[in-house]
């Protein structure tokens, strides 16, 4: 469930978050900024589940109803040469649920921050070597699932990113993994229980985690048009009790499919993206839509 | 180029370290020789047990006997070189007997304490304790359950261990180590005579305590009480004797003990039935706008009729008197300043609000706030290095203030049927338990346990008093309770608590 929240911060904001005119680009894609020139992106987010995985058993609930994430990030894209290009992105979430009583939260989440390099560059197949960070930029409460705005863990991510692109159609197919750390949590508790034992202690370790992607898609001038398949899994972590709340420590993981695309003939352009969770643990399914709206500038 | 990859290296290593340090550390404890033995804890004031002769202790061999002499070549056998887990079982179980039993019992408190799932036709199937494992678990070990558990594991503990510092001077057989230098030991040997072992009684009391209050553990149990038993040899600190003698007496000990258990009216605690009559009756002395389930479907309340079950330090007629005033009533204008502040809590609760209701907020998963203050209790007299069997009185003393907290507080809960903030449209930041609001539980069980621990530990009172305080603003601060259920719950905790005091002044131990 918390994951959802996760990608809205570090993955799936910036995944959302960029792109202009066919320069503009993501951490997740082959697409680079020209030295001096500025991408900002306003995107709004909003990810919708009425069902969960409770362990591997999927299910709904009636003191929740249909949980909502909204999010509105702001995200900033530059060239600081040709093949290298640094992005930020910081989202301001929400969390709100239809039924029961959970107060829902707010706040400004995690700040994240990616550096993006063109490795290699063969004709039409290149390699990127892409490394990202995030901090949280507020004290918000993370133990307070499925209703926290974010882990609070810090975490650095690497990435491997590999494009083919042909350039006559427009067509390209994109290949990523990456492996990122997420640290320890101070919780508000000074104690929890962790996989059926009690910790005495009020850091909580956030479980590392592994995502990989598949793309295929079209990239023209103006436009970008993708579907996407993405795997996201926690290298460790303890499933949710039997009819518990999740926590942090959760082992969580998803698997989504989705449709991301962008228009932007000139300075000013749009971008969206569609999403799916198809099957996961430790989760909500949630379906997830963004909307961007992108403003590119020339130094 | 060239240079920014150098830079990305670099910075990518140093990001790694600075976000994935996982190292979370607990804090460790380790054994000690307590400030007193105290020698005369034989004769202290027992609970259940009449008094140390209802069990029966075999005479133990002389230590001049061959039979001695043999077991005392078998211990130096097992405890000489120790593997690395035979270390690491003397050292976790050197910390304390009484100590770490109390630590199991409120890790299997956590384990059991989640709220049965609702069915698919809106049910709420009520766990068996003849099926424990299966869904729902048994039990369903919330704070009335876990305050009544840990109170009979101390009682029993206490009693045995009274039993045995009886005995243990009656037959004054010195420790393995004082009769023999060459025997290896582990961890620091006191002044103590070690027949029967108090680790063994103590083993053998809490097992079969938290066996019959968590049936599906058996096998976890008699795991722990096999590597504490054997612990002891490989520490070289007690003989087979020493440890056969003391597991049947904390088992006769705890046999007597939950004999109590079976007629203390916590069989009839989950007793549905009564409720209507109770909201009828609540509704005839004015209370006209009633607690009801907010949960969806609607829960049927948690053990309504616990209030009925029977208390440790004082009577029946005892336990009505302690009953508070009733709350301020919906509509009046201390019900509407209440609701109020709450209302206005949702819209600008501070980061600290929320901070001191998540610290306390002990909900499912957790070992309750029963098993908060038990954690308290149990590092203040480690801390203390009080022996083990002032420990077991503290623990006593503490957990059945706890456990009568609990009882009280139910019985007032179910008597008056306060409604929730919640049926007024407050949020909550923590989670809504189900069942009426007035008093705060939270508020009682702190009190009582703080009252309880600032007459064993006068030098902590004030710091116990604060942190009661704090754990019964904390259900304001989530939002749960008005602030006359906490104000309310605090006063009946305390008094509550004064009668364990009283027990405790009273038990011989001159303490």
């Amino acid at each position: 469930m918390k994951r959802l929240i996760v990608r809205a911060g570090l993955g799936t904001s910036l995944v959302l978050l960029t792109t202009l005119s066919a320069l503009a680009q993501m951490p997740n894609d082959a697409i680079y900024m020209p030295k001096k020139t500025i991408c900002a992106a306003l995107m709004l987010g909003q990810s919708n589940w009425n069902s969960y995985w409770e362990n591997t058993l999927k299910r709904e609930n009636d003191n929740i109803g249909k949980h909502t994430t909204q999010s509105a990030s702001l995200m900033a894209a530059g060239g600081l040469s040709n093949r290298v290009n640094l992005i930020v992105n910081l989202p301001y979430v929400t969390t709100n649920t239809s039924a029961g009583n959970l107060l829902g939260q707010k706040g400004f989440q995690d700040l994240s921050g990616w550096l993006k390099i063109n490795a290699v560059q063969y004709k039409g197949l290149s390699l990127h070597t892409i490394v990202g960070a995030s901090i949280p930029v507020s004290d918000y409460v993370p133990s307070f699932l499925p209703m926290s705005i974010g882990m609070g863990a810090k975490t650095v991510s690497g990435r491997l990113l590999a494009n083919y692109k042909h350039e006559p159609t427009g067509l390209y197919i994109t290949a990523h993994g990456t492996y990122t750390w997420r640290g320890t949590v101070n919780l508000d508790q000074d104690a929890y229980q962790f996989d059926g034992k009690i910790y005495n202690t009020n850091r909580a370790a956030v479980p590392n985690a592994m995502d990989a992607a598949l793309r295929l898609g079209i990239l023209k001038r103006t436009f970008q048009t993708e579907v996407f398949a993405e795997r996201f899994a926690c290298l460790s972590g303890d499933n949710i009790r039997r009819n518990d709340m999740p926590f942090l420590t959760n082992n969580m993981q998803a698997t989504t499919a989705g449709w991301y695309g962008k228009y932007q003939p000139h300075n000013v352009g749009v971008n969206a993206r569609a999403s799916y969770v198809t099957s996961g643990l430790n989760m909500g399914q949630s379906t997830s839509f963004m909307l961007g709206l992108l403003y590119q500038i020339n130094l | 180029m060239k240079n920014s990859y150098k830079i990305l290296i670099v910075s990518a290593l140093s990001l790694t370290f600075w976000a994935c340090d996982k190292t979370v550390d607990e804090p460790q404890r380790v054994g000690y020789t307590p400030v007193s033995v105290d020698e005369k804890a034989g004769t202290w004031k027992t609970y259940v047990l009449p008094s140390p002769a209802d069990v029966t202790v075999a005479v133990p061999a002389s230590t001049a006997s061959a039979e001695y002499v043999a077991e005392v070549t078998d211990l130096k056998s097992r405890s000489a070189n120790l593997s690395l887990d035979q270390q690491e079982a003397v050292v976790f179980w050197g910390v304390g007997a009484v100590y770490r039993w109390n630590e199991i019992a409120r890790e299997l408190a956590a384990r059991y304490n989640v709220p049965p799932a609702s069915t698919a036709d809106g049910k709420y199937p009520v766990p068996d304790a003849a099926n424990p494992t299966a869904d729902p678990k048994f039990p369903f070990a919330n704070p009335p359950y876990t305050a009544r558990a840990l109170a009979y594991l101390s009682v029993a503990q206490y009693d045995a261990l009274v039993a045995t510092w009886s005995y243990k001077y009656k037959f004054n057989r010195p420790a393995p180590s004082k009769v023999d230098v060459t025997v290896r030991v582990s961890l620091p040997v006191s002044a103590l005579p070690s027949y029967p072992s108090e680790d063994v009684v103590v083993a053998a009391a809490s097992a079969t305590v938290l066996k019959a209050m968590f049936p599906g553990e058996v096998t976890f149990i008699d795991a722990k009480v096999a590597e504490h038993r054997n612990s002891r040899l490989w520490a070289g600190m007690n003989v087979e004797s020493d440890l056969a003698a003391g597991a049947s007496l904390g088992s006769q000990v705890a046999v007597k003990v939950m004999a109590r258990a079976k007629t203390d009216g916590m069989s009839a605690s989950n007793n549905q039935t009564v409720t209507a009559a109770l909201i009828q009756a609540a509704q005839s002395r004015g209370q006209t706008n009633v607690w009801t389930s907010q949960e969806i479907p609607a829960r049927p309340p948690m053990l309504p009729n616990y209030g009925a079950a029977i208390n440790w330090n004082f009577d029946a007629a005892t336990k009505v008197k302690l009953r508070p005033n009733p709350a301020p009533l919906p509509g009046s204008d201390q019900f509407n300043k209440e609701l109020a502040e709450l209302q206005s809590m949702q819209k600008n609760q501070t980061r600290e609000q929320a901070r001191i209701a998540n610290y306390w907020s002990d909900g499912p998963g957790s070992y309750t706030p029963p098993g908060h203050w038990n954690r308290a209790a149990a590092n203040a007299a480690h801390e203390a290095k009080f022996s083990e069997v002032r420990m077991a009185r503290t623990l006593a003393l503490v957990s059945t203030a706890i456990h009568d907290a609990g009882v009280c507080c139910w019985e007032t809960k179910f008597y008056y049927y306060t409604p929730r903030p919640q049926q007024y449209g407050v949020k909550t930041s923590i989670g809504l338990p189900n069942f009426p609001s007035y008093t705060s539980g939270h508020s009682t069980f702190s009190a009582a346990a703080a009252t309880a621990l600032g007459y064993v530990f006068p030098d902590k009172a004030d710091t116990f008093t604060a942190q009661a305080k704090e754990a019964s603003e904390s259900r304001v601060y989530g939002m749960i309770h008005f602030r006359s259920d906490c104000d309310a719950g605090l006063v009946c905790g305390k008094n509550i608590g004064g009668y364990a005091v009283a027990r405790g002044q009273a038990d011989g131990s001159g303490l």
